[in-house]
């Protein structure tokens, strides 16, 4: 199930972000999550036998834009709380359609948390391959799942 | 005829959105009233008249699940109806919800033309206007 995370991650986060936050990103091949963003929100998907763990890193600038896309209001009007609020359900949604495709009952969806990624690297999740995406062409984010067992 | 509606989600940013789609879809929108968790919403109920609920599933406090029973063991709201605007895929939880008494779900994500479909329906229900359509679950 863990293999295959990349294309229904893609798949996934190209849904959530085309319907909700009106825009179309392009993946590139795996990356190393060596480029550094500017926040990270996570959601666990938890069995008896371990923990799913989804991490979403956005630049700033791309954050702010989708919230505005997403609230409907003008990016100057992003408040950090509405960005960190967004990235929040932008990975709540991300975790419930993973759950959703998974189809697996035994699966529990998590609270979503939020954070400003710090220049320590301990306030980001450590992964050997990230999903990294681009929007025209800028890179814009990078997506993991880690799976962790009991 | 206005409907008083109450949207219960622990993301701010998500109530915000729900409030301007029902203002983008000209629902007769009388007051719009928000909480945080299950336990705010009973909170605001014991002393609103609500027409319509639109609740998240996962929050923390009080959840969509919990808050749903204590409404129909408190026999609060009566037949008012109860929509789940939620990321849950567990279909075993959306039963049960169900099963207490939820009028439906809406999986996020969701355009808003489809969820204006949908609570028209639910509405058209309650107001005596059957559409003669399963409303029970919505996966846009």
């Amino acid at each position: 199930m863990v293999l295959e995370w990349e294309p229904v991650l893609k798949d996934v986060i190209s849904e959530i972000l085309e319907t909700m936050f009106f825009a179309m990103v392009e993946f590139q091949d795996c990356g190393r999550g060596d480029r550094c963003f500017d926040y990270e929100s996570e959601i666990e998907l938890q069995n008896h036998e371990g923990r799913i763990a989804i991490s979403l890193q956005l630049s700033e600038e791309f954050a702010r834009m989708i919230t505005a896309g997403f609230l409907g209001i003008e990016e100057n009007q992003v408040k950090d709380e509405d960005l960190q609020d967004s990235m929040k359900e932008l990975v709540n949604m991300i975790g419930g359609g993973y759950h959703a495709r998974i189809n697996d009952a035994a699966w529990k969806l998590g609270i979503p948390r939020v954070w400003k990624i710090g220049p320590d690297p301990m306030h980001r999740a450590q992964a050997p391959v990230w999903l990294d995406f681009s929007f025209f062409e800028e890179p814009v984010g990078s997506a993991v799942l880690s799976y962790l067992p009991s | 005829m206005s409907y008083n509606v109450l949207i219960v989600d622990d993301s701010r940013s998500m109530r915000k959105v729900i409030s301007k789609v029902l203002q983008m879809l000209k629902f007769e929108l009388g007051e719009c009233l928000e909480a945080s968790n299950g336990q705010e919403a009973l909170d605001i109920l014991e002393g609103k008249w609500i027409d319509l609920i639109l609740a998240d599933v996962n929050m923390p406090v009080m959840d969509g699940v919990a808050f749903i029973r204590s409404l129909r063991e408190k026999n609060i709201c009566g037949d008012i109806p109860v929509v789940f605007v939620t990321t849950e895929a567990n279909e075993n939880r959306l039963n049960q919800l169900m099963d207490l008494g939820a009028s439906g779900y809406i999986r996020k994500p969701f355009r808003p033309e489809e969820m204006g479909a949908f609570l028209s329906r639910i509405m058209g229900e309650k107001d005596g206007f059957r559409m003669g359509t399963s409303v029970e679950g919505c996966d846009f």
